[in-house]
Formats: structure tokens, C-alpha cells, sequence
């Protein structure tokens, strides 16, 4: 099993619903996005180019984001979701360098949207992601959760928080290596691409582009 | 481990919802928002926007008023602090109350003729969504009520759309039929911004099966980049675009080919005769429209017959009358008459390609193979199975957004549009134009009933009367509404529809003949902040200081209520009762297979701050003015609750003499709401839609299409030829002209059965002369732009949403053409102004190749200089920059968002 999505960027509106959904499912300081959608515009008036492209950690088959880690916190699980393990990092940044994706950030000290926290902030943040490389974890405290008989990627609770908030059904989760699920069949159906191919990463991140 | 719990809600911080959600409370504490995945009848999976998310902030923000305020410092203005300090619910409620006393005791009406109380709620009819049961105290009132004091209603919504598409096709808004569609024309109109989530999903489903989306807009804004072609057109020229469409079809093409002639036969007033004064050819006897019939070779009524071998072109010699305006009888004895479709066929013989060419700067080649597409797509002739039923399917639809609805224009663009939709019979049937919206027409909540036969064959519709013995010369609103503009009405939207902007113009300089707009005694205002969403911001403050007593409705301070007596601390969204309509075919793109109602509730115990529910505070109102029984029996009718209380299966009415808290109203309301849509089946209460939040029952999908019940009931368009506007603009022209007036003469222009070009953009260019400028000094366009992020709801009090609005261009900036920035030397981040002929806006340059180089765009509506938060923005306004003038404002009332401006380093 290898957990990804298919991304179709046809459907995304660069609405940012996912930005804010995922922010407020993992309870993300000010100014910390694990993912958000990049807003792109190529070329010269009148031959322009605008698109939509949800960014974040691509959970790469081959992370570099794992070896470089002096202490093991970087780690990846065996369905290939690439987290951090809080309690052991150390916050040395080693691994924010290796990823070109720009998918991890560290938050040293406590901020709040209007200087005290609200009830809520008090209520939802998680002490022990300061002074931590923090990135996406494909929501797998959602993931995980899935009951017997029930399909992370089809099931929306059980599914990343930024797929099932999607207002254009433009994301897609579920398992790259069962050939007979959503996202597989979405990649034989359109040849997604995925992003630095070149750099042999393999991500879990697919683009439907055309 | 924290005790969860998902409490039902919905949002409708914009027109397009409610959207339903969840909220995650934690041991007592609102954490997150969720969609709702439950409600699988929702046509966007149960998910809501991006600012639905912002709710829990907003119920927790520290910078809300947190409890009842009174003004200490006598003196108002910009500069004076207005010294708020705390007082208690009762001190508030009685020395409103107090006010209003006052005024049914001396008399509703002051000595110019306006109502004393004013109110003034919210934007684009998203208040009634959090209104609670206030418009039942509003109907208890007893006398007349001034709801015309304008927020930006006519220049921030798609009026001319509003006005005339309710009037032609029962569309107080428009919509594609995107779920059969596969062609559209857009000009301007940003629907994957302000779609809504419904509208999105399914532009996006369409856009995955290869349907077709061409976006003619002078920026490229978000629709425009997810768009298949992005054509850069000029401001303002839409119009002269759409009438080249029309001439390719009508004049370039065999046009019995590729329009549907059935259609235009049957169900439009194509065939109608015209005489030689521009109205219809009518039996002397029985007044009605005269057709060609070329089987029989004579004039005949246009019932007789179904429309097959009615004639559709050429001239014909008929006898008969033309009934002008005032019941003028012009008698003709064998005189030329055209059907409505040669008359339009030669109105469109000057509207080529190559003319549109050199007004819009758009190609012609682009203009023809749009045109060309487009009839390609109708596919006339083509059906489908609807629930049983074979319907037409015509899968094509040009939109128009707001700035071209809007305004100078407006009309000829929706005109323009409609007929378009009519030549090829994409009006009212699947694949189409669908109106999903009525406003003016009752009942407002089923469409399909409001189509009623009218004079000539066609619906009838609640215009104000132009008559001699029925027109209102002295108008009794501010905004003159059943005065000024016969299409709006006169119904419960009527004021929030009409010129609005024209109390606070006429407030400073009241036209000639016209009886001085005074301030109302009383103003009551809420979510809403008309300090910054109407132009000219400064000529409103100034008046605002003059207001005697302001009651606000207040969720934080802000620019309007800086200038309240009373602020009134507001509940949100998550911290009041109310039941809502959602589903069946409503605003925007929002139509289901399902109709029912959503409640909104309190989704924690114990509420932050000292606020209060609406509906309590229409009722406490109500019982210190002594008009409980009335306000209870407003309610019993479904005032405000959307529902009855009472009707012939049930009988879960209030009684009228008690004061019932908010939660036993909209319980009932529940039981109503319920036993209403089952026909008796199901009665559930307030406890069970609290744990369910939504009831649904199936809505047949033959109801999105009015095609049908215009069938069924042998009624016609009145399309593509404007004989009622010609003539009661004709009449508003005598009546008006009887009175002296004058200064409304450019605005009577706009009653044209067939509407020439005008040179819509000189309109705006000739604004410098006016304040002793010269047009060449302001070289550029400033334009707005929809942001999904920030549009309504006290977004712009929210820290959150600046966050998350930063990663969409546009925001915070204003926006220019890169090369035409740099040719000025200014570079992306520069600080520049934004210079109009009666201010300037300091902003930060955003460059962008997506811009035309003579335009410049401002994201939404900023400015704030009150407002927590909102005040920190660097996000320039065009509302500043853009004077409230009368020969900005269209006959509808309403005026566009733009203006000429320059920019330059800063």
C-alpha cells in the first residue's frame, strides 16, 4: 500500500478552501501553511498563462528529507506517509535543506492571531510542534482512523482534510499501489505528471494537467 | 482526551449558499469547522468555501463589541472618538425603543414625506439568512419604512440583471445550466469566485468533460485563468461585442438554419408586428398584437394560432392601431409593418465584427468563431429526457458579471444576452439560461407559480405604475423607487433594490422639484457598512454626521457605526436560531434535486460576549412599543421564519399576546417548515433539527426550467423587441416632464425597444470635465475584482483570512500590466497612488502580464479606518475614488465599479 492523491488542475480554482481547511484541522500557528495553492502566471500580455497548483509535502517514495535527519525523526511509514516524530527531532533544519519542495517549516515560539489566543487556539494547539520541523502528514491522524470497511480517499472523514474540503473535486486520495483504486484509475485514465521529476524522488503528488 | 461533539450549522456569509457544515466543539470550545458530508442531496458534497472556515474565529475575535454601547461624545465625525461606553441590554432596548415611541406618536412621515425610521441590512440578500424574526417587527411596525438608504446595493450587484432578467424570465439571477451545458460565453462574469460551491463543483465538472468556457474580461481573473481562451477586452464594451454576435447570427449566417425557429415562433414576441411609431400593430378591437400569417396572407391576433406560419421576416401591409404611451391611439390603414425579428435583423446591419473590432479590441476572427462556436453548441433541434418529460436542449449560455450588469450598459449587454439566448431557443431549458431567483414577483419561493398571464401574451409583472391618475410624484422613500423606476416594484425587496444611492447624493444636493431627502430620524443599520461600500465615501460620512439617532447592529466597531448612538453587540453566525430555505432553484448557480430547510444555531452554551439573538431583539422591541400581537401575528403568517404557522393542514401558531423567546419561535417554525414540506407527513421540532440540522424532500428537476410552465400556460418571451419598456418609458418620460423634471432625461434614453450602442466608455472618460479636469490626465482604468476570500461576512476584521488571502494574486496591491508599469518606471512592490478626479489611494504595485496595459484593478472593497484588523490592510479602494454622481447611474438605479484614473510612483 502507498497512500497518494491525483491532483487535477483543470478543476482547481486556487480558492486556498484546502489551505484553510488543512491550517485549521492540524491547528497551524499564523503565517504556517503545510499546504496551500500556489498561484502561477506565465507568460506575456496577451499570451498569459494563470494556474492553480496545490503545494505541499509530496510524500516522495525516496524523501530526502528522511536520510538527512541526524536523529530519526524524519521517518516514513511503510504506506509511505513521511512524518515527523516530534518528540525526537531536535529542530536542526537539516531536512527543511533537503526537501525541494519547501514542505517543512519550524515554528520556534507560541503565536496567536490577535496577540492572546482565543478560546479555540487555547483549546486546539499542540504544545509539542514548537521548536519541531512540521510538515504534512496526509492527515493521518484522519487516515488512521478508518474502521474496517471504510476507504481513506473514498470515506471524506477518513480523508485528508484538504481532498475532502475541495469545492472543485479537483484532489483525489487513496492507495497508488491497488490498481483498481480512485487515483489509479485516474492515472491510467489521464498521465498525471508529477513535480522535479528529474530529481527521481518519485512523489506521491500526481497533476493532471491537460 | 477532549470530549468532540459536531453541532449542524449553515453559512450564507454570501448569496450563493446556505452551505451546511459542522462545527467541532471540544469540551464546551468551537474548534473547527467541517463540511457537512451527511447531507448527500447537497450538489456540492456538503462542502462550504473557504470563508466558512473563518466562523470560529470570528465567534472568538476579542475585537468584537462585547456588550451594549452608548455614545457620550455628542459631536460626530471622522475625527471624534465617538466615547462608547457599556451599558445593559435594557438601557439599550428602551432608549431605542424610546426613539421609536416617539415617532408613531408624532406621526411615521416627516414634513418632506420620507419615513422617520430607516434600515439598512446587509448585502446581496444574504441579511435575511441572519435576521432572525427582526422582519416580523418590521412588518408589526405598523407604517412606512424606509429601506433605500443604500450600502452599494446597485453599483456591488448585478442589477440590470436583477431588474430585467426578473422581468423577462422570472431571473432575478441567471444561471447556466452547467450540468448540461458545454459552451459559454462569459463577459466578466468570475463565477469560480463567486459561484458559490455549488456553481464551482460543477464549472469543474464541466471543464473535466470538455465543456468549453471563453472568458472575455479585461484582467484574467480566477475564472478567466481556469478558462479555455481569455479574451482582453475593453472595459465598458461588451455590449458592442455582443451585438457582433448577434449580427454573425442573424446577418452572417442563413439564420433559418442555425436559430431555432420554432422557438422564436412560439414562445418570443418574434413575429409581433411593428408599426411605424415603434409599437406593436394591434386589433382595433381587442388590442392585441397583430402577427403575419403567411398561410392566410393576413394580419391576424397572436393567439391565433400556435405560431406555425407566423412570419418572421420581411414587411407586411396591415391595418390596425398602435397604442403608444398614456393609452395614445394611433390608427394605420394598410401601413408597412416588420416583424419584431426584421426589426432586429436590420438594427444589427451596422454591428459587424469589424466595428466591434475597433471599440472592444477584440478580432473579429475571435468575435466570428465565437459566434460561430456558439450556434455550433446550441445544437437547435436537439432534445432530452427529463424525469419523463422531452425538453430541448440547447447546451449553450453567455453570463455577465457584475460590472457589466451594471450601470450605463447594463442593459444593452442583458438584453444583448437574453436574445441571444432566445434566437436559439437557451432560454429557460436545459443547457441554457436558467433563472434560479425571484425577487419581485411573489411567491418568491417557486418560481413556476409566479408565471402568471399578462397583457400581450406574456407574464405579467408588478411594475409601478406611469399612468396619469396612478403615478407617485412625491416619492415616499429616499430612493424614490416607485417613483423613478417602474421595474422595481414595489414589494418587500423594492427599497433594498432601487436607486440607493440617491439619498446620499440628493442628501448634498437635492435636484430641482424634488423634496429635500432628510435623514430619518431613527436609522437602524447591520451587517452591513455603507461608510465603505458605497462610492464617494466622504460625501456619505458627511451625511452619516448629520443622522440624528443611529442604532447599529455591531459585530466589531466599523466606518458606519463610528456614527451610531447605540451599538447593539451582534450575534454571529454561530450564536443564533434561525431556519432557512436551502435547496430547489435559488441565487446564483445554487439549484438542487432537493429543496428544504437548514437550521443556523447556537453551537456552544455558553456564548462569549453579551450578545443577543435578533429574534429576541424583535421581540423585546415589540413588546416595549406595545405591538406584540402584531409581531406574533406577523410571524404566524411565516414573516421572517419563511413558513407559515398556520395554513390549512396545521396550526403550530404563537400565541399573540405572549413574548416567546427566540427558541420557542423558530421551534415552531421547525414544525411548520416540516409538516409543510411532507404535506403532514413529518412535524419534527427545534431539539431534532438541532442534532440534524437539514430537511430534505425531492425537487423535481423539470422545476429549473421555466420552459415548461410557459408551455403549459400558452405564454411568450417578450423578446427581442422592448414595446412595454418603450411605452412606460414614455410615460415616465410624460410624467416626469409634467413636474418640470428634468435632471432623469438621460436615464429615460435607456427605454428603447431595440437599444442602439452608445459610447458607454466616453460615460466615464467625460467624468474629469465635470470636476474641471481633463480626461486625457487619467489615461486608466481602475476596476474591481470579486475575492472568494474577502467578499461579506466581517471577513475583513479577521486575521485569518488575510493569511490565507495572501496566497491569491491580487490581494493587497493594486494590480497593473507589467510593461505598462515599468514604462513608468515603477516596479512589482513600489508604493504608488491611485489618482481619480476627486481623490487618491496610496496602494502597492502587484505586476502582472494577466492585466490590460490601460487597466488597473483593486481587489474588493477596503479602506477601513475603524475597523480592527480590517484598518491594518494595505488594500486601496476604488469606492473612494469614484464620485456619486447622477450621470453615473443608469435608469435602473444603479451604477458601475469603475472609473478613470492615473497611477504613479508614490
Amino acid at each position: 500500500m502507498r497512500w497518494g492523491m491525483v491532483i487535477d488542475l483543470r478543476k482547481c480554482v486556487g480558492c486556498q478552501t484546502c489551505t484553510v481547511a488543512c491550517h485549521e484541522e492540524n491547528a497551524l500557528p499564523p503565517g504556517i501553511f503545510w499546504r496551500h495553492v500556489v498561484d502561477v502566471e506565465v507568460g506575456e500580455y496577451p499570451d498569459v498563462r494563470r494556474t492553480f497548483l496545490p503545494m505541499g509535502c509530496q510524500h516522495c517514495a525516496e524523501p530526502p528529507c528522511v536520510p538527512v535527519c541526524p536523529t530519526g525523526a524524519s521517518q516514513q511509514r511503510k504506506d509511505g506517509i513521511v512524518f515527523v516524530q516530534y518528540d525526537m527531532c531536535i529542530g536542526c533544519g537539516y531536512c527543511a535543506i533537503a526537501c525541494p519542495y519547501r514542505a517543512r517549516h519550524m515554528v520556534q515560539d507560541h503565536t496567536w492571531y490577535f496577540g492572546e489566543a482565543t478560546p479555540s487556539e487555547k483549546q486546539a494547539h499542540e504544545p509539542e510542534r514548537y521548536g519541531v520541523m512540521t510538515k504534512c502528514t496526509f492527515c493521518k491522524h484522519r487516515v488512521d482512523k478508518a474502521p474496517a470497511g471504510a476507504t481513506p480517499g473514498v470515506d471524506p472523514e477518513y480523508t485528508p482534510v484538504c481532498v475532502s474540503s475541495c469545492i472543485a473535486n479537483a484532489m483525489h486520495f487513496g492507495d497508488l499501489d491497488d490498481p483498481q483504486s480512485n487515483v489509479s484509475t485516474l492515472r491510467d485514465q489521464h498521465q498525471p505528471g508529477v513535480l522535479l521529476e528529474e530529481l527521481g524522488l518519485k512523489p506521491s503528488l500526481f497533476y493532471i494537467t491537460e | 482526551m477532549a470530549v468532540a461533539r459536531k453541532v449542524p450549522t449553515y453559512c450564507y456569509q454570501c448569496v450563493a449558499g446556505p452551505d451546511l457544515l459542522n462545527v467541532v466543539v471540544e469540551d464546551g470550545v468551537a474548534v473547527k469547522v467541517e463540511p457537512n458530508f451527511g447531507v448527500k442531496e447537497h450538489p456540492a458534497g456538503g462542502r462550504p468555501c473557504v470563508r466558512a472556515y473563518s466562523l470560529v474565529q470570528k465567534l472568538y475575535n476579542p475585537n468584537r463589541v462585547k456588550t451594549p454601547m452608548k455614545r457620550t461624545n455628542p459631536r460626530k465625525g471622522k475625527d471624534q472618538d465617538p466615547g462608547w461606553v457599556p451599558i445593559s441590554w435594557d438601557e439599550a432596548l428602551d432608549t431605542l425603543a424610546g426613539k421609536l415611541r416617539a415617532i408613531r406618536e408624532a406621526g411615521f412621515v416627516d414634513e418632506n414625506g420620507y419615513p422617520k425610521l430607516a434600515v439598512t441590512f446587509g448585502a446581496g440578500g444574504t441579511a435575511p439568512a441572519y435576521l432572525g424574526g427582526f422582519p416580523a417587527f418590521m412588518s408589526a411596525w405598523g407604517g412606512p419604512l424606509d429601506q433605500g438608504i443604500g450600502s452599494g446595493q446597485g453599483m456591488k450587484c448585478v442589477h440590470s440583471e436583477h431588474l430585467y432578467g426578473e422581468f423577462w424570465h422570472r431571473a432575478f439571477t441567471v444561471a447556466p445550466d452547467m450540468p448540461h451545458n458545454t459552451y459559454v460565453l462569459s463577459f466578466g462574469n468570475n463565477g469560480d469566485v463567486s459561484g458559490g460551491v455549488i456553481g464551482i463543483w460543477r464549472h469543474a465538472e464541466a471543464r473535466g468533460r470538455g465543456a468549453t468556457w471563453i472568458q472575455f474580461e479585461p484582467h484574467m481573473s480566477v475564472t478567466a485563468a481556469t478558462a479555455a481562451e481569455w479574451v482582453p477586452i475593453r472595459p465598458k464594451t461588451d455590449a458592442a461585442v455582443l451585438y457582433a454576435i448577434m449580427h454573425v447570427t442573424l446577418r452572417e449566417h442563413e439564420w433559418r438554419r442555425v436559430c431555432d425557429v420554432d422557438f422564436l415562433s412560439r414562445m418570443t414576441n418574434a413575429p409581433y408586428l411593428v408599426g411605424p411609431n415603434g409599437y406593436y400593430m394591434r386589433d382595433p378591437s381587442s388590442k392585441k398584437p397583430l402577427v403575419w400569417d403567411e398561410k392566410r396572407g393576413m394580419a391576424v391576433p397572436f393567439d391565433e394560432g400556435d405560431g406555425d406560419g407566423f412570419a418572421l421576416d420581411g414587411e407586411h401591409p396591415v391595418s390596425g392601431i398602435e397604442v403608444g404611451p398614456d393609452e395614445e391611439i394611433i390608427t394605420h390603414d394598410r401601413v408597412a409593418a416588420r416583424p419584431s425579428l426584421q426589426l432586429l435583423h436590420d438594427f444589427l446591419a451596422p454591428y459587424t465584427p469589424e466595428w466591434a473590432q475597433t471599440i472592444a479590441d477584440v478580432p473579429a476572427e475571435t468575435i466570428r468563431r465565437v459566434a460561430r462556436d456558439f450556434l455550433a453548441h446550441a445544437r437547435v433541434g436537439a432534445t432530452v429526457d427529463v424525469e419523463g418529460v422531452t425538453l430541448p436542449l440547447r447546451p449553450v449560455a453567455i453570463l455577465l458579471g457584475k460590472s457589466i450588469n451594471n450601470g450605463w450598459g447594463g442593459y444593452e449587454c442583458c438584453w444583448a444576452r437574453t436574445v441571444m439566448a432566445a434566437l436559439v431557443g437557451a432560454l429557460e431549458v436545459p443547457g441554457g439560461i436558467l433563472g434560479t431567483t425571484i425577487r419581485l414577483n411573489r411567491p418568491s419561493s417557486n418560481r413556476m407559480e409566479s408565471v402568471r398571464p399578462g397583457p400581450d401574451g406574456f407574464m405579467a409583472q408588478p411594475l409601478n405604475p406611469t399612468s396619469k391618475d396612478k403615478w407617485q410624484a412625491r416619492p415616499t422613500s429616499r430612493s424614490a423607487h416607485k417613483t423613478l423606476v417602474p421595474l422595481v416594484s414595489d414589494g418587500s425587496w423594492s427599497g433594498a433594490l432601487s436607486p440607493a444611492q440617491l439619498p446620499w447624493l440628493f442628501m448634498e444636493d437635492a435636484p430641482s422639484k424634488w423634496p429635500e431627502p432628510t435623514p430619518p430620524e431613527v436609522w437602524i443599520v447591520g451587517r452591513s457598512n455603507p461608510a465603505i461600500s458605497n462610492w464617494d465615501t466622504d460625501l456619505v460620512i458627511s451625511k452619516l454626521k448629520k443622522f440624528p439617532f443611529v442604532a447599529a447592529f455591531a459585530y466589531t466597531q466599523d466606518e458606519t457605526n463610528w456614527f451610531a448612538d447605540v451599538l447593539l453587540p451582534d450575534a454571529t453566525d454561530l450564536e443564533a436560531y434561525q431556519l432557512f430555505r436551502v435547496g430547489a432553484t435559488k441565487y446564483v448557480e445554487s439549484y438542487w434535486d432537493h429543496q428544504g430547510v437548514a437550521l443556523r444555531q447556537p453551537v456552544i452554551d455558553e456564548l462569549p460576549y453579551d450578545t443577543r439573538d435578533l429574534t429576541d431583539v424583535g421581540t423585546e422591541l415589540a413588546r416595549r412599543l406595545g405591538l406584540l400581537e402584531r409581531y406574533n401575528e406577523a410571524l404566524n403568517r411565516g414573516v421572517a421564519l419563511g413558513v407559515p404557522l398556520r395554513a390549512g393542514e396545521y396550526d403550530v401558531s404563537l400565541e399573540p399576546a405572549k413574548a416567546h423567546t427566540s427558541s420557542e419561535i423558530w421551534d415552531r417554525a421547525c414544525r411548520a417548515a416540516t409538516l409543510s414540506l411532507s404535506n403532514g407527513r413529518d412535524e419534527h421540532d427545534l431539539a431534532w433539527f438541532q442534532q440534524h440540522g437539514t430537511y430534505l424532500v425531492p425537487f423535481s428537476r423539470l422545476n429549473w426550467y421555466l420552459h415548461p410552465e410557459m408551455v403549459k400556460k400558452g405564454l411568450r418571451y417578450e423578446l427581442p423587441y422592448q414595446e412595454q419598456l418603450k411605452r412606460i418609458g414614455g410615460e415616465l418620460k410624460n410624467r416626469l416632464h409634467e413636474q418640470d423634471i428634468r435632471w432623469w432625461d438621460t436615464q429615460l434614453e435607456e427605454y428603447q425597444a431595440l437599444p442602439p450602442w452608445k459610447d458607454f466608455p466616453r460615460i466615464w472618460e467625460k467624468v474629469a470635465e465635470r470636476f474641471g479636469k481633463k480626461p486625457d490626465d487619467y489615461g486608466l482604468w481602475l476596476l474591481t475584482s470579486r475575492s472568494m476570500q474577502y467578499s461579506w461576512g466581517s471577513q475583513a476584521s479577521l486575521p485569518l483570512m488575510a493569511d490565507i488571502a495572501r496566497h491569491v494574486r491580487g490581494h493587497f496591491g493594486v494590480m497593473l500590466n507589467n510593461t505598462y508599469a515599468k514604462s513608468l518606471g515603477i516596479a512589482d512592490g513600489d508604493e504608488i497612488w491611485v489618482e481619480s478626479p476627486i481623490g487618491k489611494q496610496k496602494g502597492t504595485a502587484i505586476l502582472r502580464a494577466g492585466c490590460r496595459p490601460d487597466v488597473t484593478v483593486a481587489i474588493g472593497q477596503f479602506g477601513h479606518w475603524a475597523t480592527p484588523v480590517a484598518s491594518d490592510l494595505d488594500m486601496p479602494n476604488l469606492n473612494m475614488l469614484e464620485p456619486m454622481d447622477l450621470s453615473l447611474i443608469d435608469a435602473t438605479g444603479s451604477g458601475s465599479d469603475l472609473i478613470r484614473v492615473k497611477v504613479y510612483k508614490a
